[in-house]
């Protein structure tokens, strides 16, 4: 194995892991799942790398094999059962900007959010990291005009579940 | 939409409540093993291909009491180009299958692999279920003293009963394979099926 090849591999995976923790954030709802999905797409960026040419930015190639190890290639773990839920326990705010009610309200966004679909999830995902239509339809396979669409639908029914 | 925004907010901010992997615990996690959707295809399909070279190899090997006609051997041997072909054909697949293509053409790539071996399985069970008819039906007439001492001792409802009997058992047998083996995939792409007819849906 090249060690020039790893060094660089996990210099930038250490910078940019925040990406990583992020799609986990939408996919999973406890730790271990959490950890499982992170070390698979660890993996498979890994195995991805030797053809990772650099004229991508690390951090949009991450999106893509992030989502697609999530919506694809990730086998869930059966060991889901009896660990612990993520909801109220992880990613407390900051005591300075606790807000009772606002936390709350991201709990049930974040519940909400784990009742999609997978490629909602994508799309939840990708309308949080800011990315545009066009970059949308490139990462999902679709076109932009129903990466537009299914955005909408998505939100609505994002919005529907809360209203429940 | 309010509680999007807030959901942005806390996004955007987020970056300091994940836990923050060392240099050290990342390392150690590329140095582990994969358990992603393809690798579990590529095993169960690599068990798959060999199962039929096993099966054709095989052969002649539990044939030895019984003599058998040489065309059913030479349609034996025509096994293996087509399984070799079969061979090409899963590993061009699996070869394409790379977690940088967009999530549509990934989803599509692995099935088609899963196609290929689909078919395999398909060739392998009708080939299969030919010989292991014929050489039933063969093996049978043998053991009642050759094929003309059967033809000229047997009645035709003898003769029917017997054809029927093998057909079923043979028909029984390649249907719980087949079962076993849909079964199988049916579990495992299960969710890959459904996200792909989530976005083929768009399409339409």
């Amino acid at each position: 194995m090249n060690t020039e090849l790893e060094h660089s591999f996990v210099e930038l995976l250490e910078k940019h892991q925040n990406i990583i923790h992020k799609v986990c954030r939408l996919y999973t709802n406890n730790y271990d799942a959490h950890n499982d999905l992170f070390q698979e797409i660890t993996i498979q960026l890994w195995k991805a790398y030797p053809k990772f040419r650099g004229d991508a930015k690390f951090s949009t190639w991450m999106y893509r094999v992030g989502l697609n190890t999530a919506i694809t290639l990730y086998r869930k773990s059966k060991r889901r059962v009896n660990t612990q839920d993520f909801e109220g326990v992880a990613f407390k705010m900051k005591a300075d900007e606790y807000d009772d009610t606002e936390e709350e309200q991201l709990k049930l966004m974040y519940k909400a959010i784990h009742q999609l679909n997978d490629i909602e999830k994508a799309l939840v995902f990708l309308y949080l990291e800011d990315k545009d239509y066009r970059e949308i339809s490139e990462t999902l396979g679709i076109s932009e005009v129903n990466a537009r669409v299914k955005m909408n639908r998505t939100k609505t029914k994002l919005r529907n579940i809360l209203n429940q | 939409m309010d509680r999007l925004d807030l959901l942005k907010k806390d996004w955007d901010n987020s970056d300091s409540k994940y836990p923050k992997l060392s240099y050290d615990e990342i390392y150690k996690m590329i140095l582990k093993k994969s358990s992603s959707i393809v690798k579990w295809i590529f095993i169960i399909s690599l068990i798959e291909l060999s199962l039929g070279l096993i099966l054709a190899i095989l052969n002649p090997s539990f044939e030895h009491k019984i003599e058998y006609p040489k065309w059913l051997d030479t349609f034996s041997y025509l096994m293996f180009p087509v399984i070799f072909y079969f061979i090409y054909l899963f590993h061009k697949n699996y070869k394409k299958i790379s977690a940088t293509d967009n999530a549509k053409v990934l989803m599509q790539n692995i099935l088609r692999t899963r196609k290929t071996v689909r078919y395999y399985i398909l060739f392998n069970l009708i080939f299969g279920g030919i010989f292991f008819a014929v050489a039933s039906f063969i093996a049978y007439t043998q053991l009642e003293g050759g094929i003309a001492a059967f033809n000229e001792a047997t009645s035709t409802t003898k003769y029917v009963v017997v054809i029927i009997v093998i057909l079923f058992v043979t028909i029984l047998f390649l249907g719980i394979i087949y079962g076993i083996y849909y079964l199988l995939y049916g579990i495992l792409l299960k969710r890959l099926k459904r996200n792909y007819a989530e976005l083929k849906k768009l399409e339409d």
